[in-house]
């Protein structure tokens, strides 16, 4: 999978005007620079999401111009990852700054406004999510407020667009206005003014705690916010597994088999004779009969659910507050709450899970994050292919091969923390407000992903079964099944065919699921194949993203030691069940 | 008394508190008044409210943070 972060270096030319996007975390920022740009950036309802900025060009009439977005700080004093990006780019100069303010929290963001007019750059304020503010009661005098800041407010509302026209128009007029830099003040003097403006501008009507705030509170409350979020965790898991299942049972497999594959496999036919070469197209590993069927009516509808459901909890807002509610248990393990987030996230992919975990600031933090993630956290690609493979059978082993990998995430968690140095990162993080999803942002994130998932999976997936159908039809297999043999059926206790999977889980997770599919399995090995599959090697594109973000050694350590422990769990389960088995 | 041993729904002011710019980036400050929302159990954050946002500290930053009852 490609990170966002590589993508941004190209070179600026110099007769282009350049604007650094800039503000607090989560004021909208991204959202701003996607609908000014049509760069697509990740944004999300919590603190972080940018980590890297991203570049874009932006014309308004004839002049050009580009715009960086700059990841989100609460101030410029460098010490945070992403306060040093923002410093450094603003060091190197710059046209003229969008300074996007949070309606509703206007004191806090006036303090990083005031410390960027200490730069020597034309700034032009968006007043963003007015919206939200408005729904709260809050007023703001855009007006007044520019008159006391010395400089444009424009009120916005990102998510629609109200406003950004303005906004651009004026920071390209301003870009070419000379500016003098604000003398420093201190923070004391700074606090005094931002105050004064504030009980300027700002005018508040309290009426009574509206629905949505009574929720705002509610779910940061341990009772009853630990039985909400245990709620909301089995209503998504429920839309998945039962949405996935209806729509992979009524739609998507009658399609595929009854109409798409009949119809290929007469079209190959009438073409191609009879022979091997016909096998390897519509045999039964045949890379048009499961090259369709296993990523389009196993995989992708559950992947899409997945994906609908977490983005709706990510823009709500709803998901730093679990990470408040979970931090007395993650902190056992060595992590502070908040990096619920990126292990949540790995239960999408883990590539933008293990980049995530930048936000936690510690090596330490960043080191169990990724190794939990790529242990025992399988993507939604596997949980699709797990899905597939016991939902049908047995919705109890399903359940314990989940309930083993928490167990054992928790148990990674525990042994790192205590092997490797150094302290967690104590949590301070401000909630954010729960906002109801924006559709057309959300739709595009969904599109977005769906389209990454297409075609970072569909194109190694595609390539793992041409590799499976040429060894299933050549009989290489069966010369590597030999090999192996002892180690799978012996200890294992699953037929040899099941060694096609450990060949093809290299690539990618779900692909070690899915040749279990077609083998006739008993309960018992259907979970030992599952917990193999589901500690076994993280798949190439987590491989190479943990040698760039840590070190090769890392990466090699954590191939070693899940590699390892799938072999162990899954032969211990497979001897103690026959155990259990042949006692009863 | 530090904001560890405060008491759910109350109000306090800051009197004393770390030196993180953090803290004061969120309008934690020395004479900030604020209410106490909840306190998680084992040791988890405590979350605030300051003004009409929601903070939530860690516990042992709260221990840290000195601050006396207003009523
Ligand atoms: N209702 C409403 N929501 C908005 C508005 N602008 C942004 N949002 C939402 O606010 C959240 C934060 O937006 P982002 O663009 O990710 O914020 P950011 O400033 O880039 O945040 P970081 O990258 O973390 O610094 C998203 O869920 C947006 O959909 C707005 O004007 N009105
Ligand atoms: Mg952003």
């Amino acid at each position: 999978m490609k990170c966002h972060s590589s993508q941004n270096q190209k070179p600026i030319s110099d007769e282009k005007i350049k604007i650094l996007l800039m503000g607090n975390p989560n004021v909208g920022k991204s959202v701003i620079f996607s609908k000014l740009t049509g760069v697509h950036v990740d944004s999300s309802n919590y603190v972080g999401t940018t980590v890297d900025y991203t570049i874009g060009d932006v014309n308004f009439g004839r002049q050009q111009g580009v715009m960086i977005d700059v990841p989100g700080v609460y101030s410029l004093e460098a010490t945070s990852e992403a306060e040093k990006v923002a410093v450094s780019l603003l060091e190197e100069g710059a046209d003229v700054i969008i300074c996007v303010l949070d309606a509703t929290h206007l004191e806090r963001n006036l303090d990083l406004a005031y410390q960027l007019k200490e730069y020597p750059i034309p700034i032009v304020y968006s007043l963003n999510l007015v919206d939200v503010a408005k729904r709260q009661g809050i007023n703001i005098d855009a007006k007044k407020l520019s008159e006391e800041l010395g400089a444009p407010v424009i009120p916005t509302v990102a998510i629609k667009n109200t406003g950004l026209m303005d906004l651009l128009r004026t920071s390209m007029k301003l870009a070419k206005e000379e500016r003098i830099p604000r003398p420093k003040l201190t923070e004391e003097e700074r606090w005094k003014k931002i105050k004064d403006i504030v009980a300027k501008v700002q005018t508040k009507v309290d009426s009574g705690p509206t629905f949505i705030e009574i929720l705002e509170d509610k779910t940061i409350q341990p009772w009853p916010g630990i039985p909400l979020a245990l709620l909301v965790l089995i209503i998504s898991l429920g839309v998945v597994i039962g949405g996935g299942k209806a729509l992979r049972a009524l739609v998507l497999l009658p399609l595929v088999r009854d109409v798409i594959q009949p119809f290929l496999t007469n079209l190959v036919s009438l073409v191609v004779p009879p022979g091997i070469f016909r096998n390897l197209l519509v045999g039964d590993y045949g890379i048009l009969i499961i090259g369709i069927e296993w990523p389009f009516a196993l995989i992708l509808p559950y992947v899409f659910l997945f994906y609908i459901v977490f983005s709706f909890l990510e823009d709500s807002g709803y998901m730093p507050r679990i990470g408040v509610l979970a931090d007395g248990l993650l902190r056992r393990i060595g992590i502070q709450g908040g990096n619920i987030i990126p292990i949540m996230l790995g239960y999408g992919c883990a590539v933008p899970a293990i980049l995530g975990s930048r936000v936690a600031n510690t090596y330490k933090e960043r080191i169990i994050v990724a190794a939990l993630v790529s242990f025992a956290v399988p993507c939604a690609s596997q949980s699709a292919a797990f899905m597939s493979l016991l939902g049908d059978r047995s919705i109890l082993a399903l359940a314990s091969v989940y309930l083993l990998s928490i167990l054992v995430a928790l148990l990674v968690g525990i042994i790192i923390n205590k092997m490797v140095p150094g302290k967690s990162q104590p949590m301070l993080l401000e909630v954010p407000n729960l906002l109801w999803p924006d559709k057309d942002a959300f739709k595009k994130k969904l599109k977005l992903r769906m389209k990454n998932f297409l075609i970072d999976a569909e194109g190694p997936m595609l390539l793992g079964i041409v590799i499976a159908s040429v060894i299933a039809e050549t009989g290489i297999l069966n010369e590597f099944s030999r090999l192996i043999g002892p180690l799978v059926e012996g200890w294992l206790g699953l037929p040899k065919e099941a060694s096609l999977s450990l060949l093809l889980g290299i690539m990618r997770r779900e692909l070690a699921v899915l040749p279990l599919l077609e083998l006739n399995l008993t309960t018992l090995q259907l979970i030992v194949g599952s917990v193999i599959a589901l500690f076994y090697l993280p798949c190439l594109s987590v491989f190479a993203v943990l040698a760039k973000e840590f070190s090769l050694k890392v990466a090699l350590l954590i191939g070693l030691a899940t590699t390892t422990s799938a072999f162990l769990f899954g032969g211990i389960i497979n001897q103690l069940g026959r155990l259990i088995l042949g006692v009863m | 008394m530090t904001l560890a041993f405060g008491n759910k729904r109350a109000k306090y002011r800051v009197l004393k508190l770390p030196d993180s710019h953090f803290l004061k980036a969120l309008g934690l400050r020395k004479g900030t008044e604020f209410t106490l929302e909840c306190k998680h159990p084992f040791k988890g954050p405590v979350v605030v409210k300051v003004g009409c946002r929601c903070i939530a500290i860690d516990y042992d930053i709260a221990r840290d943070i000195e601050v006396e009852e207003v009523s």
